[in-house]
Parts: structure tokens; sequence; C-alpha cells
């Protein structure tokens, strides 16, 4: 039990004191007790913020601490919510299907990341071929979604749905409790804080370490005895499994998908939420994730396509004078340098 | 007779899919020859300079001055994005592909603000050419024709101006060449131009067979990242070559008998199983190929 | 007459027409301290990368403990037992000490030596390297930085260890303290292999001396028999 407790702890991610774990738990409790004060409405909304939380978490973990950078997380997001459509609404009636859906969606996600993982890791190719491909990856199956349209193309009696997507689709049940409304919200913030609390875990272990080396330079890793390909493909099927995580969470929450989901606009997303706090942290990724979800909710009442350019310009500029993100920065700099922090912090190490 | 209509019909295939991959992942190809960066903002770079074609052609520009047209105003485009924003970037080869994505949502949502959904269509200009069932257009027949001269073009600036042979001595060893007074600032500038232009120039040359609207580029991105995975970075004007027609030739029997998604699948499996086997790409192959015949001439 | 610990039978490699290593067949018994010497461009290095697997040779086989590894991955050559520290220092050199450190605790080995875990401790202090230290390594002089690296290698606990130009930046005093450091490690019973240019340390901890010259071995033998060979000096200096 201490052993663990010293992993949750460990350095590996901002916020080692007790005051920082105080204000952890406060937060939690508040979280909780929270919606007392909320109609349903506005509590369904709220666990909208966090359901995009675990596919942030895992492109963290690739990229902040395994020095991967995959453009295509959504691929998985999007592999998840269909498969989960097609099994539970195919079994509707049936009390277990919405578990079973879940695990078929999370298991399709991590074969299918298992696959795509073994020729690009064991085939050892350059560091720059990873966002490239996992991009395509994602861009074909969204246009092989968007053609789906049409009788012939189901599953059962699920049918795939074309660029209008596929519908009707059950929320999660566990024995005989639909899970909507308030429950709903507490459904989603036990997973958030277990997904971080997990990866916290893993991130501090013998493991995680090893994963930093490998970041830094994979032939000194290798050097050291290492079987780096593994390694990185386990950490490749993680990040895709948290990324399905948010897609089951996020059929479960508006019961549709469509292949949208899935295209380049919503495989940017990831990718900005943990550069703007700092990919090598995952506290500092939970943050922005949930500030940036939303701020683009906002935003998009006003209108769509400002929103979308409003946080393009904010990746540039944080890619341009925060390149470490800003949360990580702010939270390296400002212990020693007090507001001056925020001058000069443009010399930080994107990349 | 007819056969022989059926094998030019054949080879008119194979050669629109290779010319086709070949102008939409050139200037990209171009600018990670030289500088190891991915531009993800290659699509809306095609779409600018379709935009700029669809709108000097509806004031009565010739298409042709249209796409030099095309060419220059996304080539000034990119010297300012790079003057301004790539290249802090050098060198930090991740960090330019998310700042380049930032850009390309920029100017796709940028393009839907300013312009609107749609800008009016270029009907494909030239007829076509009959031979036996089939017939041939003489639009495509033009763009393969410019795509061999665009790679002969690029082969002769590469390696018989000055230019050409900074930019080599640039891409090989910068410090080196800085040494020896190569301006490398100026030709990682003037590179990106050059890529931005031709992409550009693919975008006003494919106008006339898409629907103009702001994210058009996006069905050029994927085939263009492919090419140029599997061409690799080691020569850019053999790896470009080398790819497209490796490329096509997967692509054309499959797209010819699955229809043209699953052809474009089709690249992505092979484009897997090519950097399984060769992880530096086909330009790393040719190239050991072609350093062993000078050795041994 | 046991195995000798490293083996190798005319190892050849190529790179692009350019011959680096010809036909380099090498045998290092067992405990053995041997220092690889040679002019700039000798082929030193590579070999160290064919031995560890870093390249595939074009031809010729290595043998480790008697076990032929030439087809074998470089991390799968490590688990058997054989370790390397570069030219150009690779630690990581922006994880901190303590990281450096946690990184190599996964990789002891089932069948590591009964003294490895003494040797690593040893370096350790010897080398006044701090587990737990937060300073970045890079921020570490140059030659602690080496004695990072080296003594990471030595977690894995290996038998044979090849130290890449260790002591190359370091000033005599610190130069004096690695040979220290690499003789006491030797007269435990790692066998060592250094590539070095430093004549003084050559002679200070080397038991035995292997000349490589344009990829060839050119000469073999105890310091004594190698200081004196006439064309040893030739090739260090020139047709005299």
């Amino acid at each position: 039990m201490s052993h663990l407790l010293k992993l949750l702890t460990g350095p590996e991610d901002i916020g080692r004191s007790r005051w920082f774990w105080a204000a952890f738990v406060a937060v939690c409790v508040f979280l909780f007790v929270y919606p007392f004060w909320l109609s349903e409405f506005e509590a369904t909304n709220n666990a909208y913020y966090l359901l995009n939380v675990p596919i942030a978490l895992g492109l963290a973990l690739l990229w902040g601490y395994c020095g991967i950078l995959s453009f295509g997380q959504v691929a998985y997001f999007g592999v998840a919510g269909y498969v989960y459509g097609i099994v539970s609404g195919n079994m509707i009636g049936n009390a277990a299907g919405p578990i079973v859906g879940s695990l078929c969606g999370l298991a399709v996600c991590a074969l299918t990341a298992a696959i795509f993982g073994y020729f690009v890791f064991y085939g050892r190719v350059q560091n720059w071929i990873v966002p490239i491909l996992t991009l395509v990856l994602t861009l074909l199956l969204e246009t092989f979604l968007g053609q789906t349209a049409g009788y012939q193309w189901r599953v059962g009696t699920v049918q795939l749905g074309g660029y209008n997507g596929m519908t009707g689709i059950p929320a999660f049940q566990v024995g005989q409790l639909v899970v909507t409304g308030y429950s709903f919200y507490y459904y989603v913030l036990i997973i958030v804080v277990v997904g971080y609390l997990s990866l916290r875990v893993l991130v501090n272990s013998q493991y995680g370490k090893v994963m930093l080396a490998i970041r830094e330079d994979p032939i000194r890793t290798e050097l050291l005895g290492y079987d780096i390909r593994a390694r990185q493909l386990v950490v490749f099927v993680i990040a895709a499994v948290f990324a399905g995580i948010s897609g089951l969470l996020y059929v479960q929450w508006g019961n549709y998908i469509t292949p949208s989901q899935v295209g380049l606009l919503q495989a940017s997303l990831p990718v900005i939420w943990v550069a703007v706090g700092g990919r090598e942290s995952l506290l500092a990724v939970l943050l922005s994730t949930c500030a940036l979800n939303w701020l683009n909710y906002t935003l998009s009442s006003e209108g769509y396509q400002y929103a979308l350019i409003i946080i393009g310009v904010l990746l540039v500029t944080v890619m341009l004078f925060f390149p470490d993100g800003i949360i990580v920065t702010l939270a390296r700099e400002l212990p020693k340098r007090g507001w001056r922090a925020l001058v000069g912090l443009h010399k930080g190490k994107a990349g | 007779m007819d056969s022989f209509a059926t094998i030019v019909s054949i080879l008119y295939q194979f050669a629109t899919n290779g010319a086709f991959l070949l102008l939409s992942a050139l200037g990209l190809i171009v600018i990670l020859g030289m500088m190891n960066i991915i531009n993800l903002a290659h699509g809306e770079l095609m779409m600018m300079g379709a935009y700029t074609a669809s709108i000097a052609w509806h004031r009565g520009v010739p298409f042709w001055l249209c796409a030099i047209l095309a060419f220059l105003v996304v080539a000034l485009f990119g010297a300012l994005l790079e003057r301004t924003i790539v290249r802090r970037f050098y060198g930090r080869e991740l960090g330019a592909l998310v700042v380049t994505w930032g850009i390309s949502l920029i100017l796709s949502q940028g393009a839907l603000t300013v312009f609107g959904p749609f800008l009016p269509a270029i009907p494909i200009p030239g007829g076509s050419i009959a031979l036996g069932q089939y017939s041939f257009s003489v639009y495509w027949l033009t763009v393969i024709a410019l795509a061999c001269v665009l790679i002969a073009g690029l082969w002769a600036l590469y390696n018989y101006t000055t230019f050409g042979l900074q930019a080599r001595a640039a891409m090989q060893n910068p410090a080196m060449a800085r040494a020896l007074g190569v301006d490398t600032g100026r030709v990682y500038m003037l590179t990106f131009s050059l890529g931005a232009g031709l992409a550009g120039f693919s975008g006003a040359l494919f106008a006339p067979t898409v629907s103009i609207a702001p994210f058009m580029g996006q069905q050029f991105v994927a085939p263009a990242f492919i090419t140029v995975v599997v061409g690799g970075a080691t020569n850019v004007i053999i790896g470009a070559l080398g790819s497209s027609l490796l490329l096509s030739l997967i692509k054309t029997p499959i797209g010819f008998v699955f229809g043209a998604f699953v052809g474009t699948v089709a690249l992505l499996l092979a484009a897997l199983v090519i950097i399984r086997l060769m992880p530096d790409g086909v330009s790393a192959v040719l190239q050991r190929l072609i350093d062993r015949r000078n050795r041994f001439a | 007459m046991t195995d000798p610990i490293l083996r190798t039978v005319g190892l050849t490699k190529n790179f692009d027409g350019v011959v680096a290593t010809n036909d380099v067949s090498i045998s290092v018994p067992g405990g053995e301290l041997r220092c690889i010497i040679g002019p700039n461009g000798a082929g030193k290095s590579t070999l160290f990368s064919l031995l560890c697997g870093i390249h595939r040779a074009d031809a010729g086989r290595v043998l480790l403990k008697g076990e032929d590894v030439t087809r074998l991955l470089a991390f799968q050559r490590v688990r058997r037992g054989i370790g390397l520290t570069f030219q150009t220092n690779r630690a990581f050199h922006r994880l901190s000490v303590r990281q450096n450190l946690d990184a190599v605790l996964q990789i002891m080995r089932a069948d590591r030596p009964a003294d490895a875990d003494q040797r690593y401790r040893f370096a350790l202090d010897r080398f006044g390297l701090d587990p737990d230290s937060e300073m970045l390594a890079k921020e570490l002089p140059h030659h602690r930085l080496q004695w990072l690296e080296m003594a990471m290698v030595l977690a894995a606990g290996p038998d044979i260890i090849l130290l890449d130009e260790p002591t190359a930046g370091m000033s005599t005093e610190e130069t004096l303290q690695t040979g220290a450091v690499l003789k006491h490690l030797n007269s435990s019973g790692l066998t060592i292999v250094v590539v070095e240019h430093d004549v003084a340390f050559v002679r200070d901890v080397a038991q035995r001396i292997t000349v490589m010259h344009q990829g060839r071995i050119f000469a073999e033998g105890t310091v004594k028999e190698i200081t004196e060979h006439a064309d040893v000096r030739r090739i260090y200096l020139g047709q005299a």
C-alpha cells in the first residue's frame, strides 16, 4: 500500500506536496458534491467537458512521456464508439448489452492499435512517420465511414449511416440502472479520476521511467538491454484504449456518432489540448482539456467557424511562445522566478 | 488494334494516377528533403492555389496564366510563413508538425469565413482524344506532361544551378555550408517558398477536376503523405518519382477493380508494408543503387 | 581452455563504398583489460557498433561467451552480457541524475554475475554519483557525465564492457581516476575493452593492446611490444 502511495505521489507529474494532495482531494469532493446545485442538463454538460480527458491523457502519455506523436488518436475514439453502437445496438433489451459493447469497443481499439503499431515500431521507422501515418489512418477511416450510407451498410440490425452517422446508440447500463443525467456525470467523473490516477502510477513506476529513457534516446535505451519496440507498442496500445474510453463516453452521452468525429478537425483537438497544457504533465493536460472544451463549447454557441480559427491561433501562439505548454511552463518557472517567468518563455523545447 | 488501345488506356490510367500522386506530394517533398519538416498546411496551400486560379479565371485570365499566378501567390505566402513562423522550428520536427497544423486550421477555417462554402468551379479545359473505344482527356495528358516537365525542371534546378548546389550543401551539412559562405537562411526560405508554390500550382491544376471549397485540400493530404512516407527524405527528386511510380503501380489495378477509395486504402496498407521493408523509403534504396553504380563506373 | 569472452571472425563492414572494418578477427579472453588504439578513421568505433549490434556486419561473425550472436538484435546481445558507452556521451542529458539511474534498474539480468551490484555501487561511490540527485545530467561537469554513462552501463551487470574514448575531454587527474576505477573493476573479473588516444592512460591500464589501421588489425601485443613497435610509430606519425 505504501508502495502504491509512493507511486502515486512520485515526481513524474506536477504536484507532490501535502498541499497539492489536499487541494486535489478537496477539488474531487467539490466535484462530487457540486451537482446538487445543478440541473440534470447542466450536470450532463459538465460531463461533456470531462469525457474528452481520457483521450488527451492517452496522447500525453504517448507523446509527452514516450516521445511518440500520434495525430490519429481520434481514430480509436471513433472505432470504440462505432463498435459499441453496433454491439449494444444489436443487444437491445439485453441488460448486459452496453457492458459487452464497451468491452468489444475497447478490444477492437487495442487490436487495431497493436497491428498498426507492429508495422510502425518493429519497422523502426523514422520519428516523423508516425504522426503522418496515424493521420492518414484516421482520414481513411473518416472517408470509409462517410460512404456507408444506405441500407446495405449494416451490421446485424444496426445501420452505419454514412455521413449522417449512427443514431439511437444505447446509454450505458449497469444491471437495471441506466446511466444518464446525474448518474452519467458521476460515471464520467469516476472514470476520469481513476484513469488519471492509474496513469500517474504508471509513469512513476519502473515502466514509466524506461518510457522517459526511450523518449530521450531510443538507441541508448536499447543498448541498456530494453526491447524498445515492444515497449513503444504497449504504450501506443494503452493510448489507443484511453482514446477508445473517450469514444465510449461520447456515444453513451449523446447516443449518436458521425464520421466527422474521426475527421481532420476533430483529430487536431487532442493535439491542441495536450500542446496547450503541456505534454510532459498528465495533470496539466487534464486541466487544459477541461478548460479548452469549456472554451470550445462556449465559443461555438457564438459560431463554430470562429471557434476553430481561435483555436488554430491559440495553437500557433502556444507553439511559438510556450512550447512546453502553458501550465507546465508556469509550474516550472513560477516557483523559481515569480512573475518574471512570463518573459522569455519561447526558449523552451518543443519537438 | 483494340488491344493496342487497351494497352494505351492502361498506361494512361497508370500515368494519371502517378501524376496525381506526384503533383500532390511534390511541394511537401521539396520541403521535407531540405529541412526535415512536414508541412501540414500543405493541403491548405493547394487550396489557396485553387482559389487563386478560380478567382483569376472568373476574371477572364487564361487558365495557363492562372496556374502560374497560383504558383507565385502561394510561393509568396510560403515565404511569409517561413519568415514569421516556420523558421523557429528548425531542428524541432514534431513542433513544426504541430504548428503547421495550427496554420492549416486557420487557413481552412479562414477561407470558409471569408469566401463562404464554395467558389465557382472551373470547367476542364481542352476536349478529349478518342482511341478505339476509349477517350482520353487532353487536359490530363497535359497534366501528365507537366508533371514530367516539373520533375525534370527540379532535377535541373538541383543539379545544374548555383542555388541547387547551395541547397544540396545545406541539406547535407548546414553548419559546413554556412562555413563555406552559403546563406542557409535564404536557402531555407527559398525552398519553403518553392515547396509552397508547387503546392499552389498543383492545387490550381487540380482545380478543374474537383469542387473548390475550403476543405478541398483534405482529399490530397492522404495520398500526398503516403507518397512522401514511401519516398523518404534521402533524395527528394528520386524519392518523389520512385514513390509515385511504385504507388501508382499498386493503386491503378486495385482502384480499377475496386474503386478509388479502396485504391487509397491499398496505398496505406502498401505504405505500411513498404516502410517495414525499407524504413528510409524508396529514395534511400535508389540512392544506394546509384552510389554503387557510380563507384564501379 | 575456456572460450574467450569475445571473439570475432572476419568482421567486415562497408558504408556506401567506404570499407570501415576489413576482415577483423580479434579475441579477448575473459578478465582482460584490452585497449584498442589507432589513428582516426581506423574503424575502432565501427567495430564497437558491430560488436553490440547497432550495425549489421556485411560479413563475419561475433561470438560472445562462445555463442554466435551475429544475428541477434542489440538489446538481445546486451542481455547476454555486453555493454557499451558511446564516443559522444549518450547519457540522458535532459533527465536528472536520478532519472538516468532509475532507468537502468529494471534491467538487472537474471544471470548477472554475483558481484554486479557491488561493481555498480562501487562505481557510483568512486565516481561521486548521487542516485537521488535531481540535477539535470547536462549540468554535470563533463567528466562526471562520462562517469554517469559508465555507471549506467554497469547497472545491467555485464560481463564485458566496451568504452569508446571515455577519457576524451578529461583532465589528467580525472583520467587517472577513471583508470583507477577501471583497473579495480577489472580485477574483480569484469572484462574491459577501451578505445583510447591518451597514451599515458593506455600505458597505465592496458594488459594488452590491439592496433587498428585503415579498418584492419595492424598489430597486437603487450604495452611494451606495441610502444616499441616501429610500424606502429610510423602509422601514427606518418612515413618517417
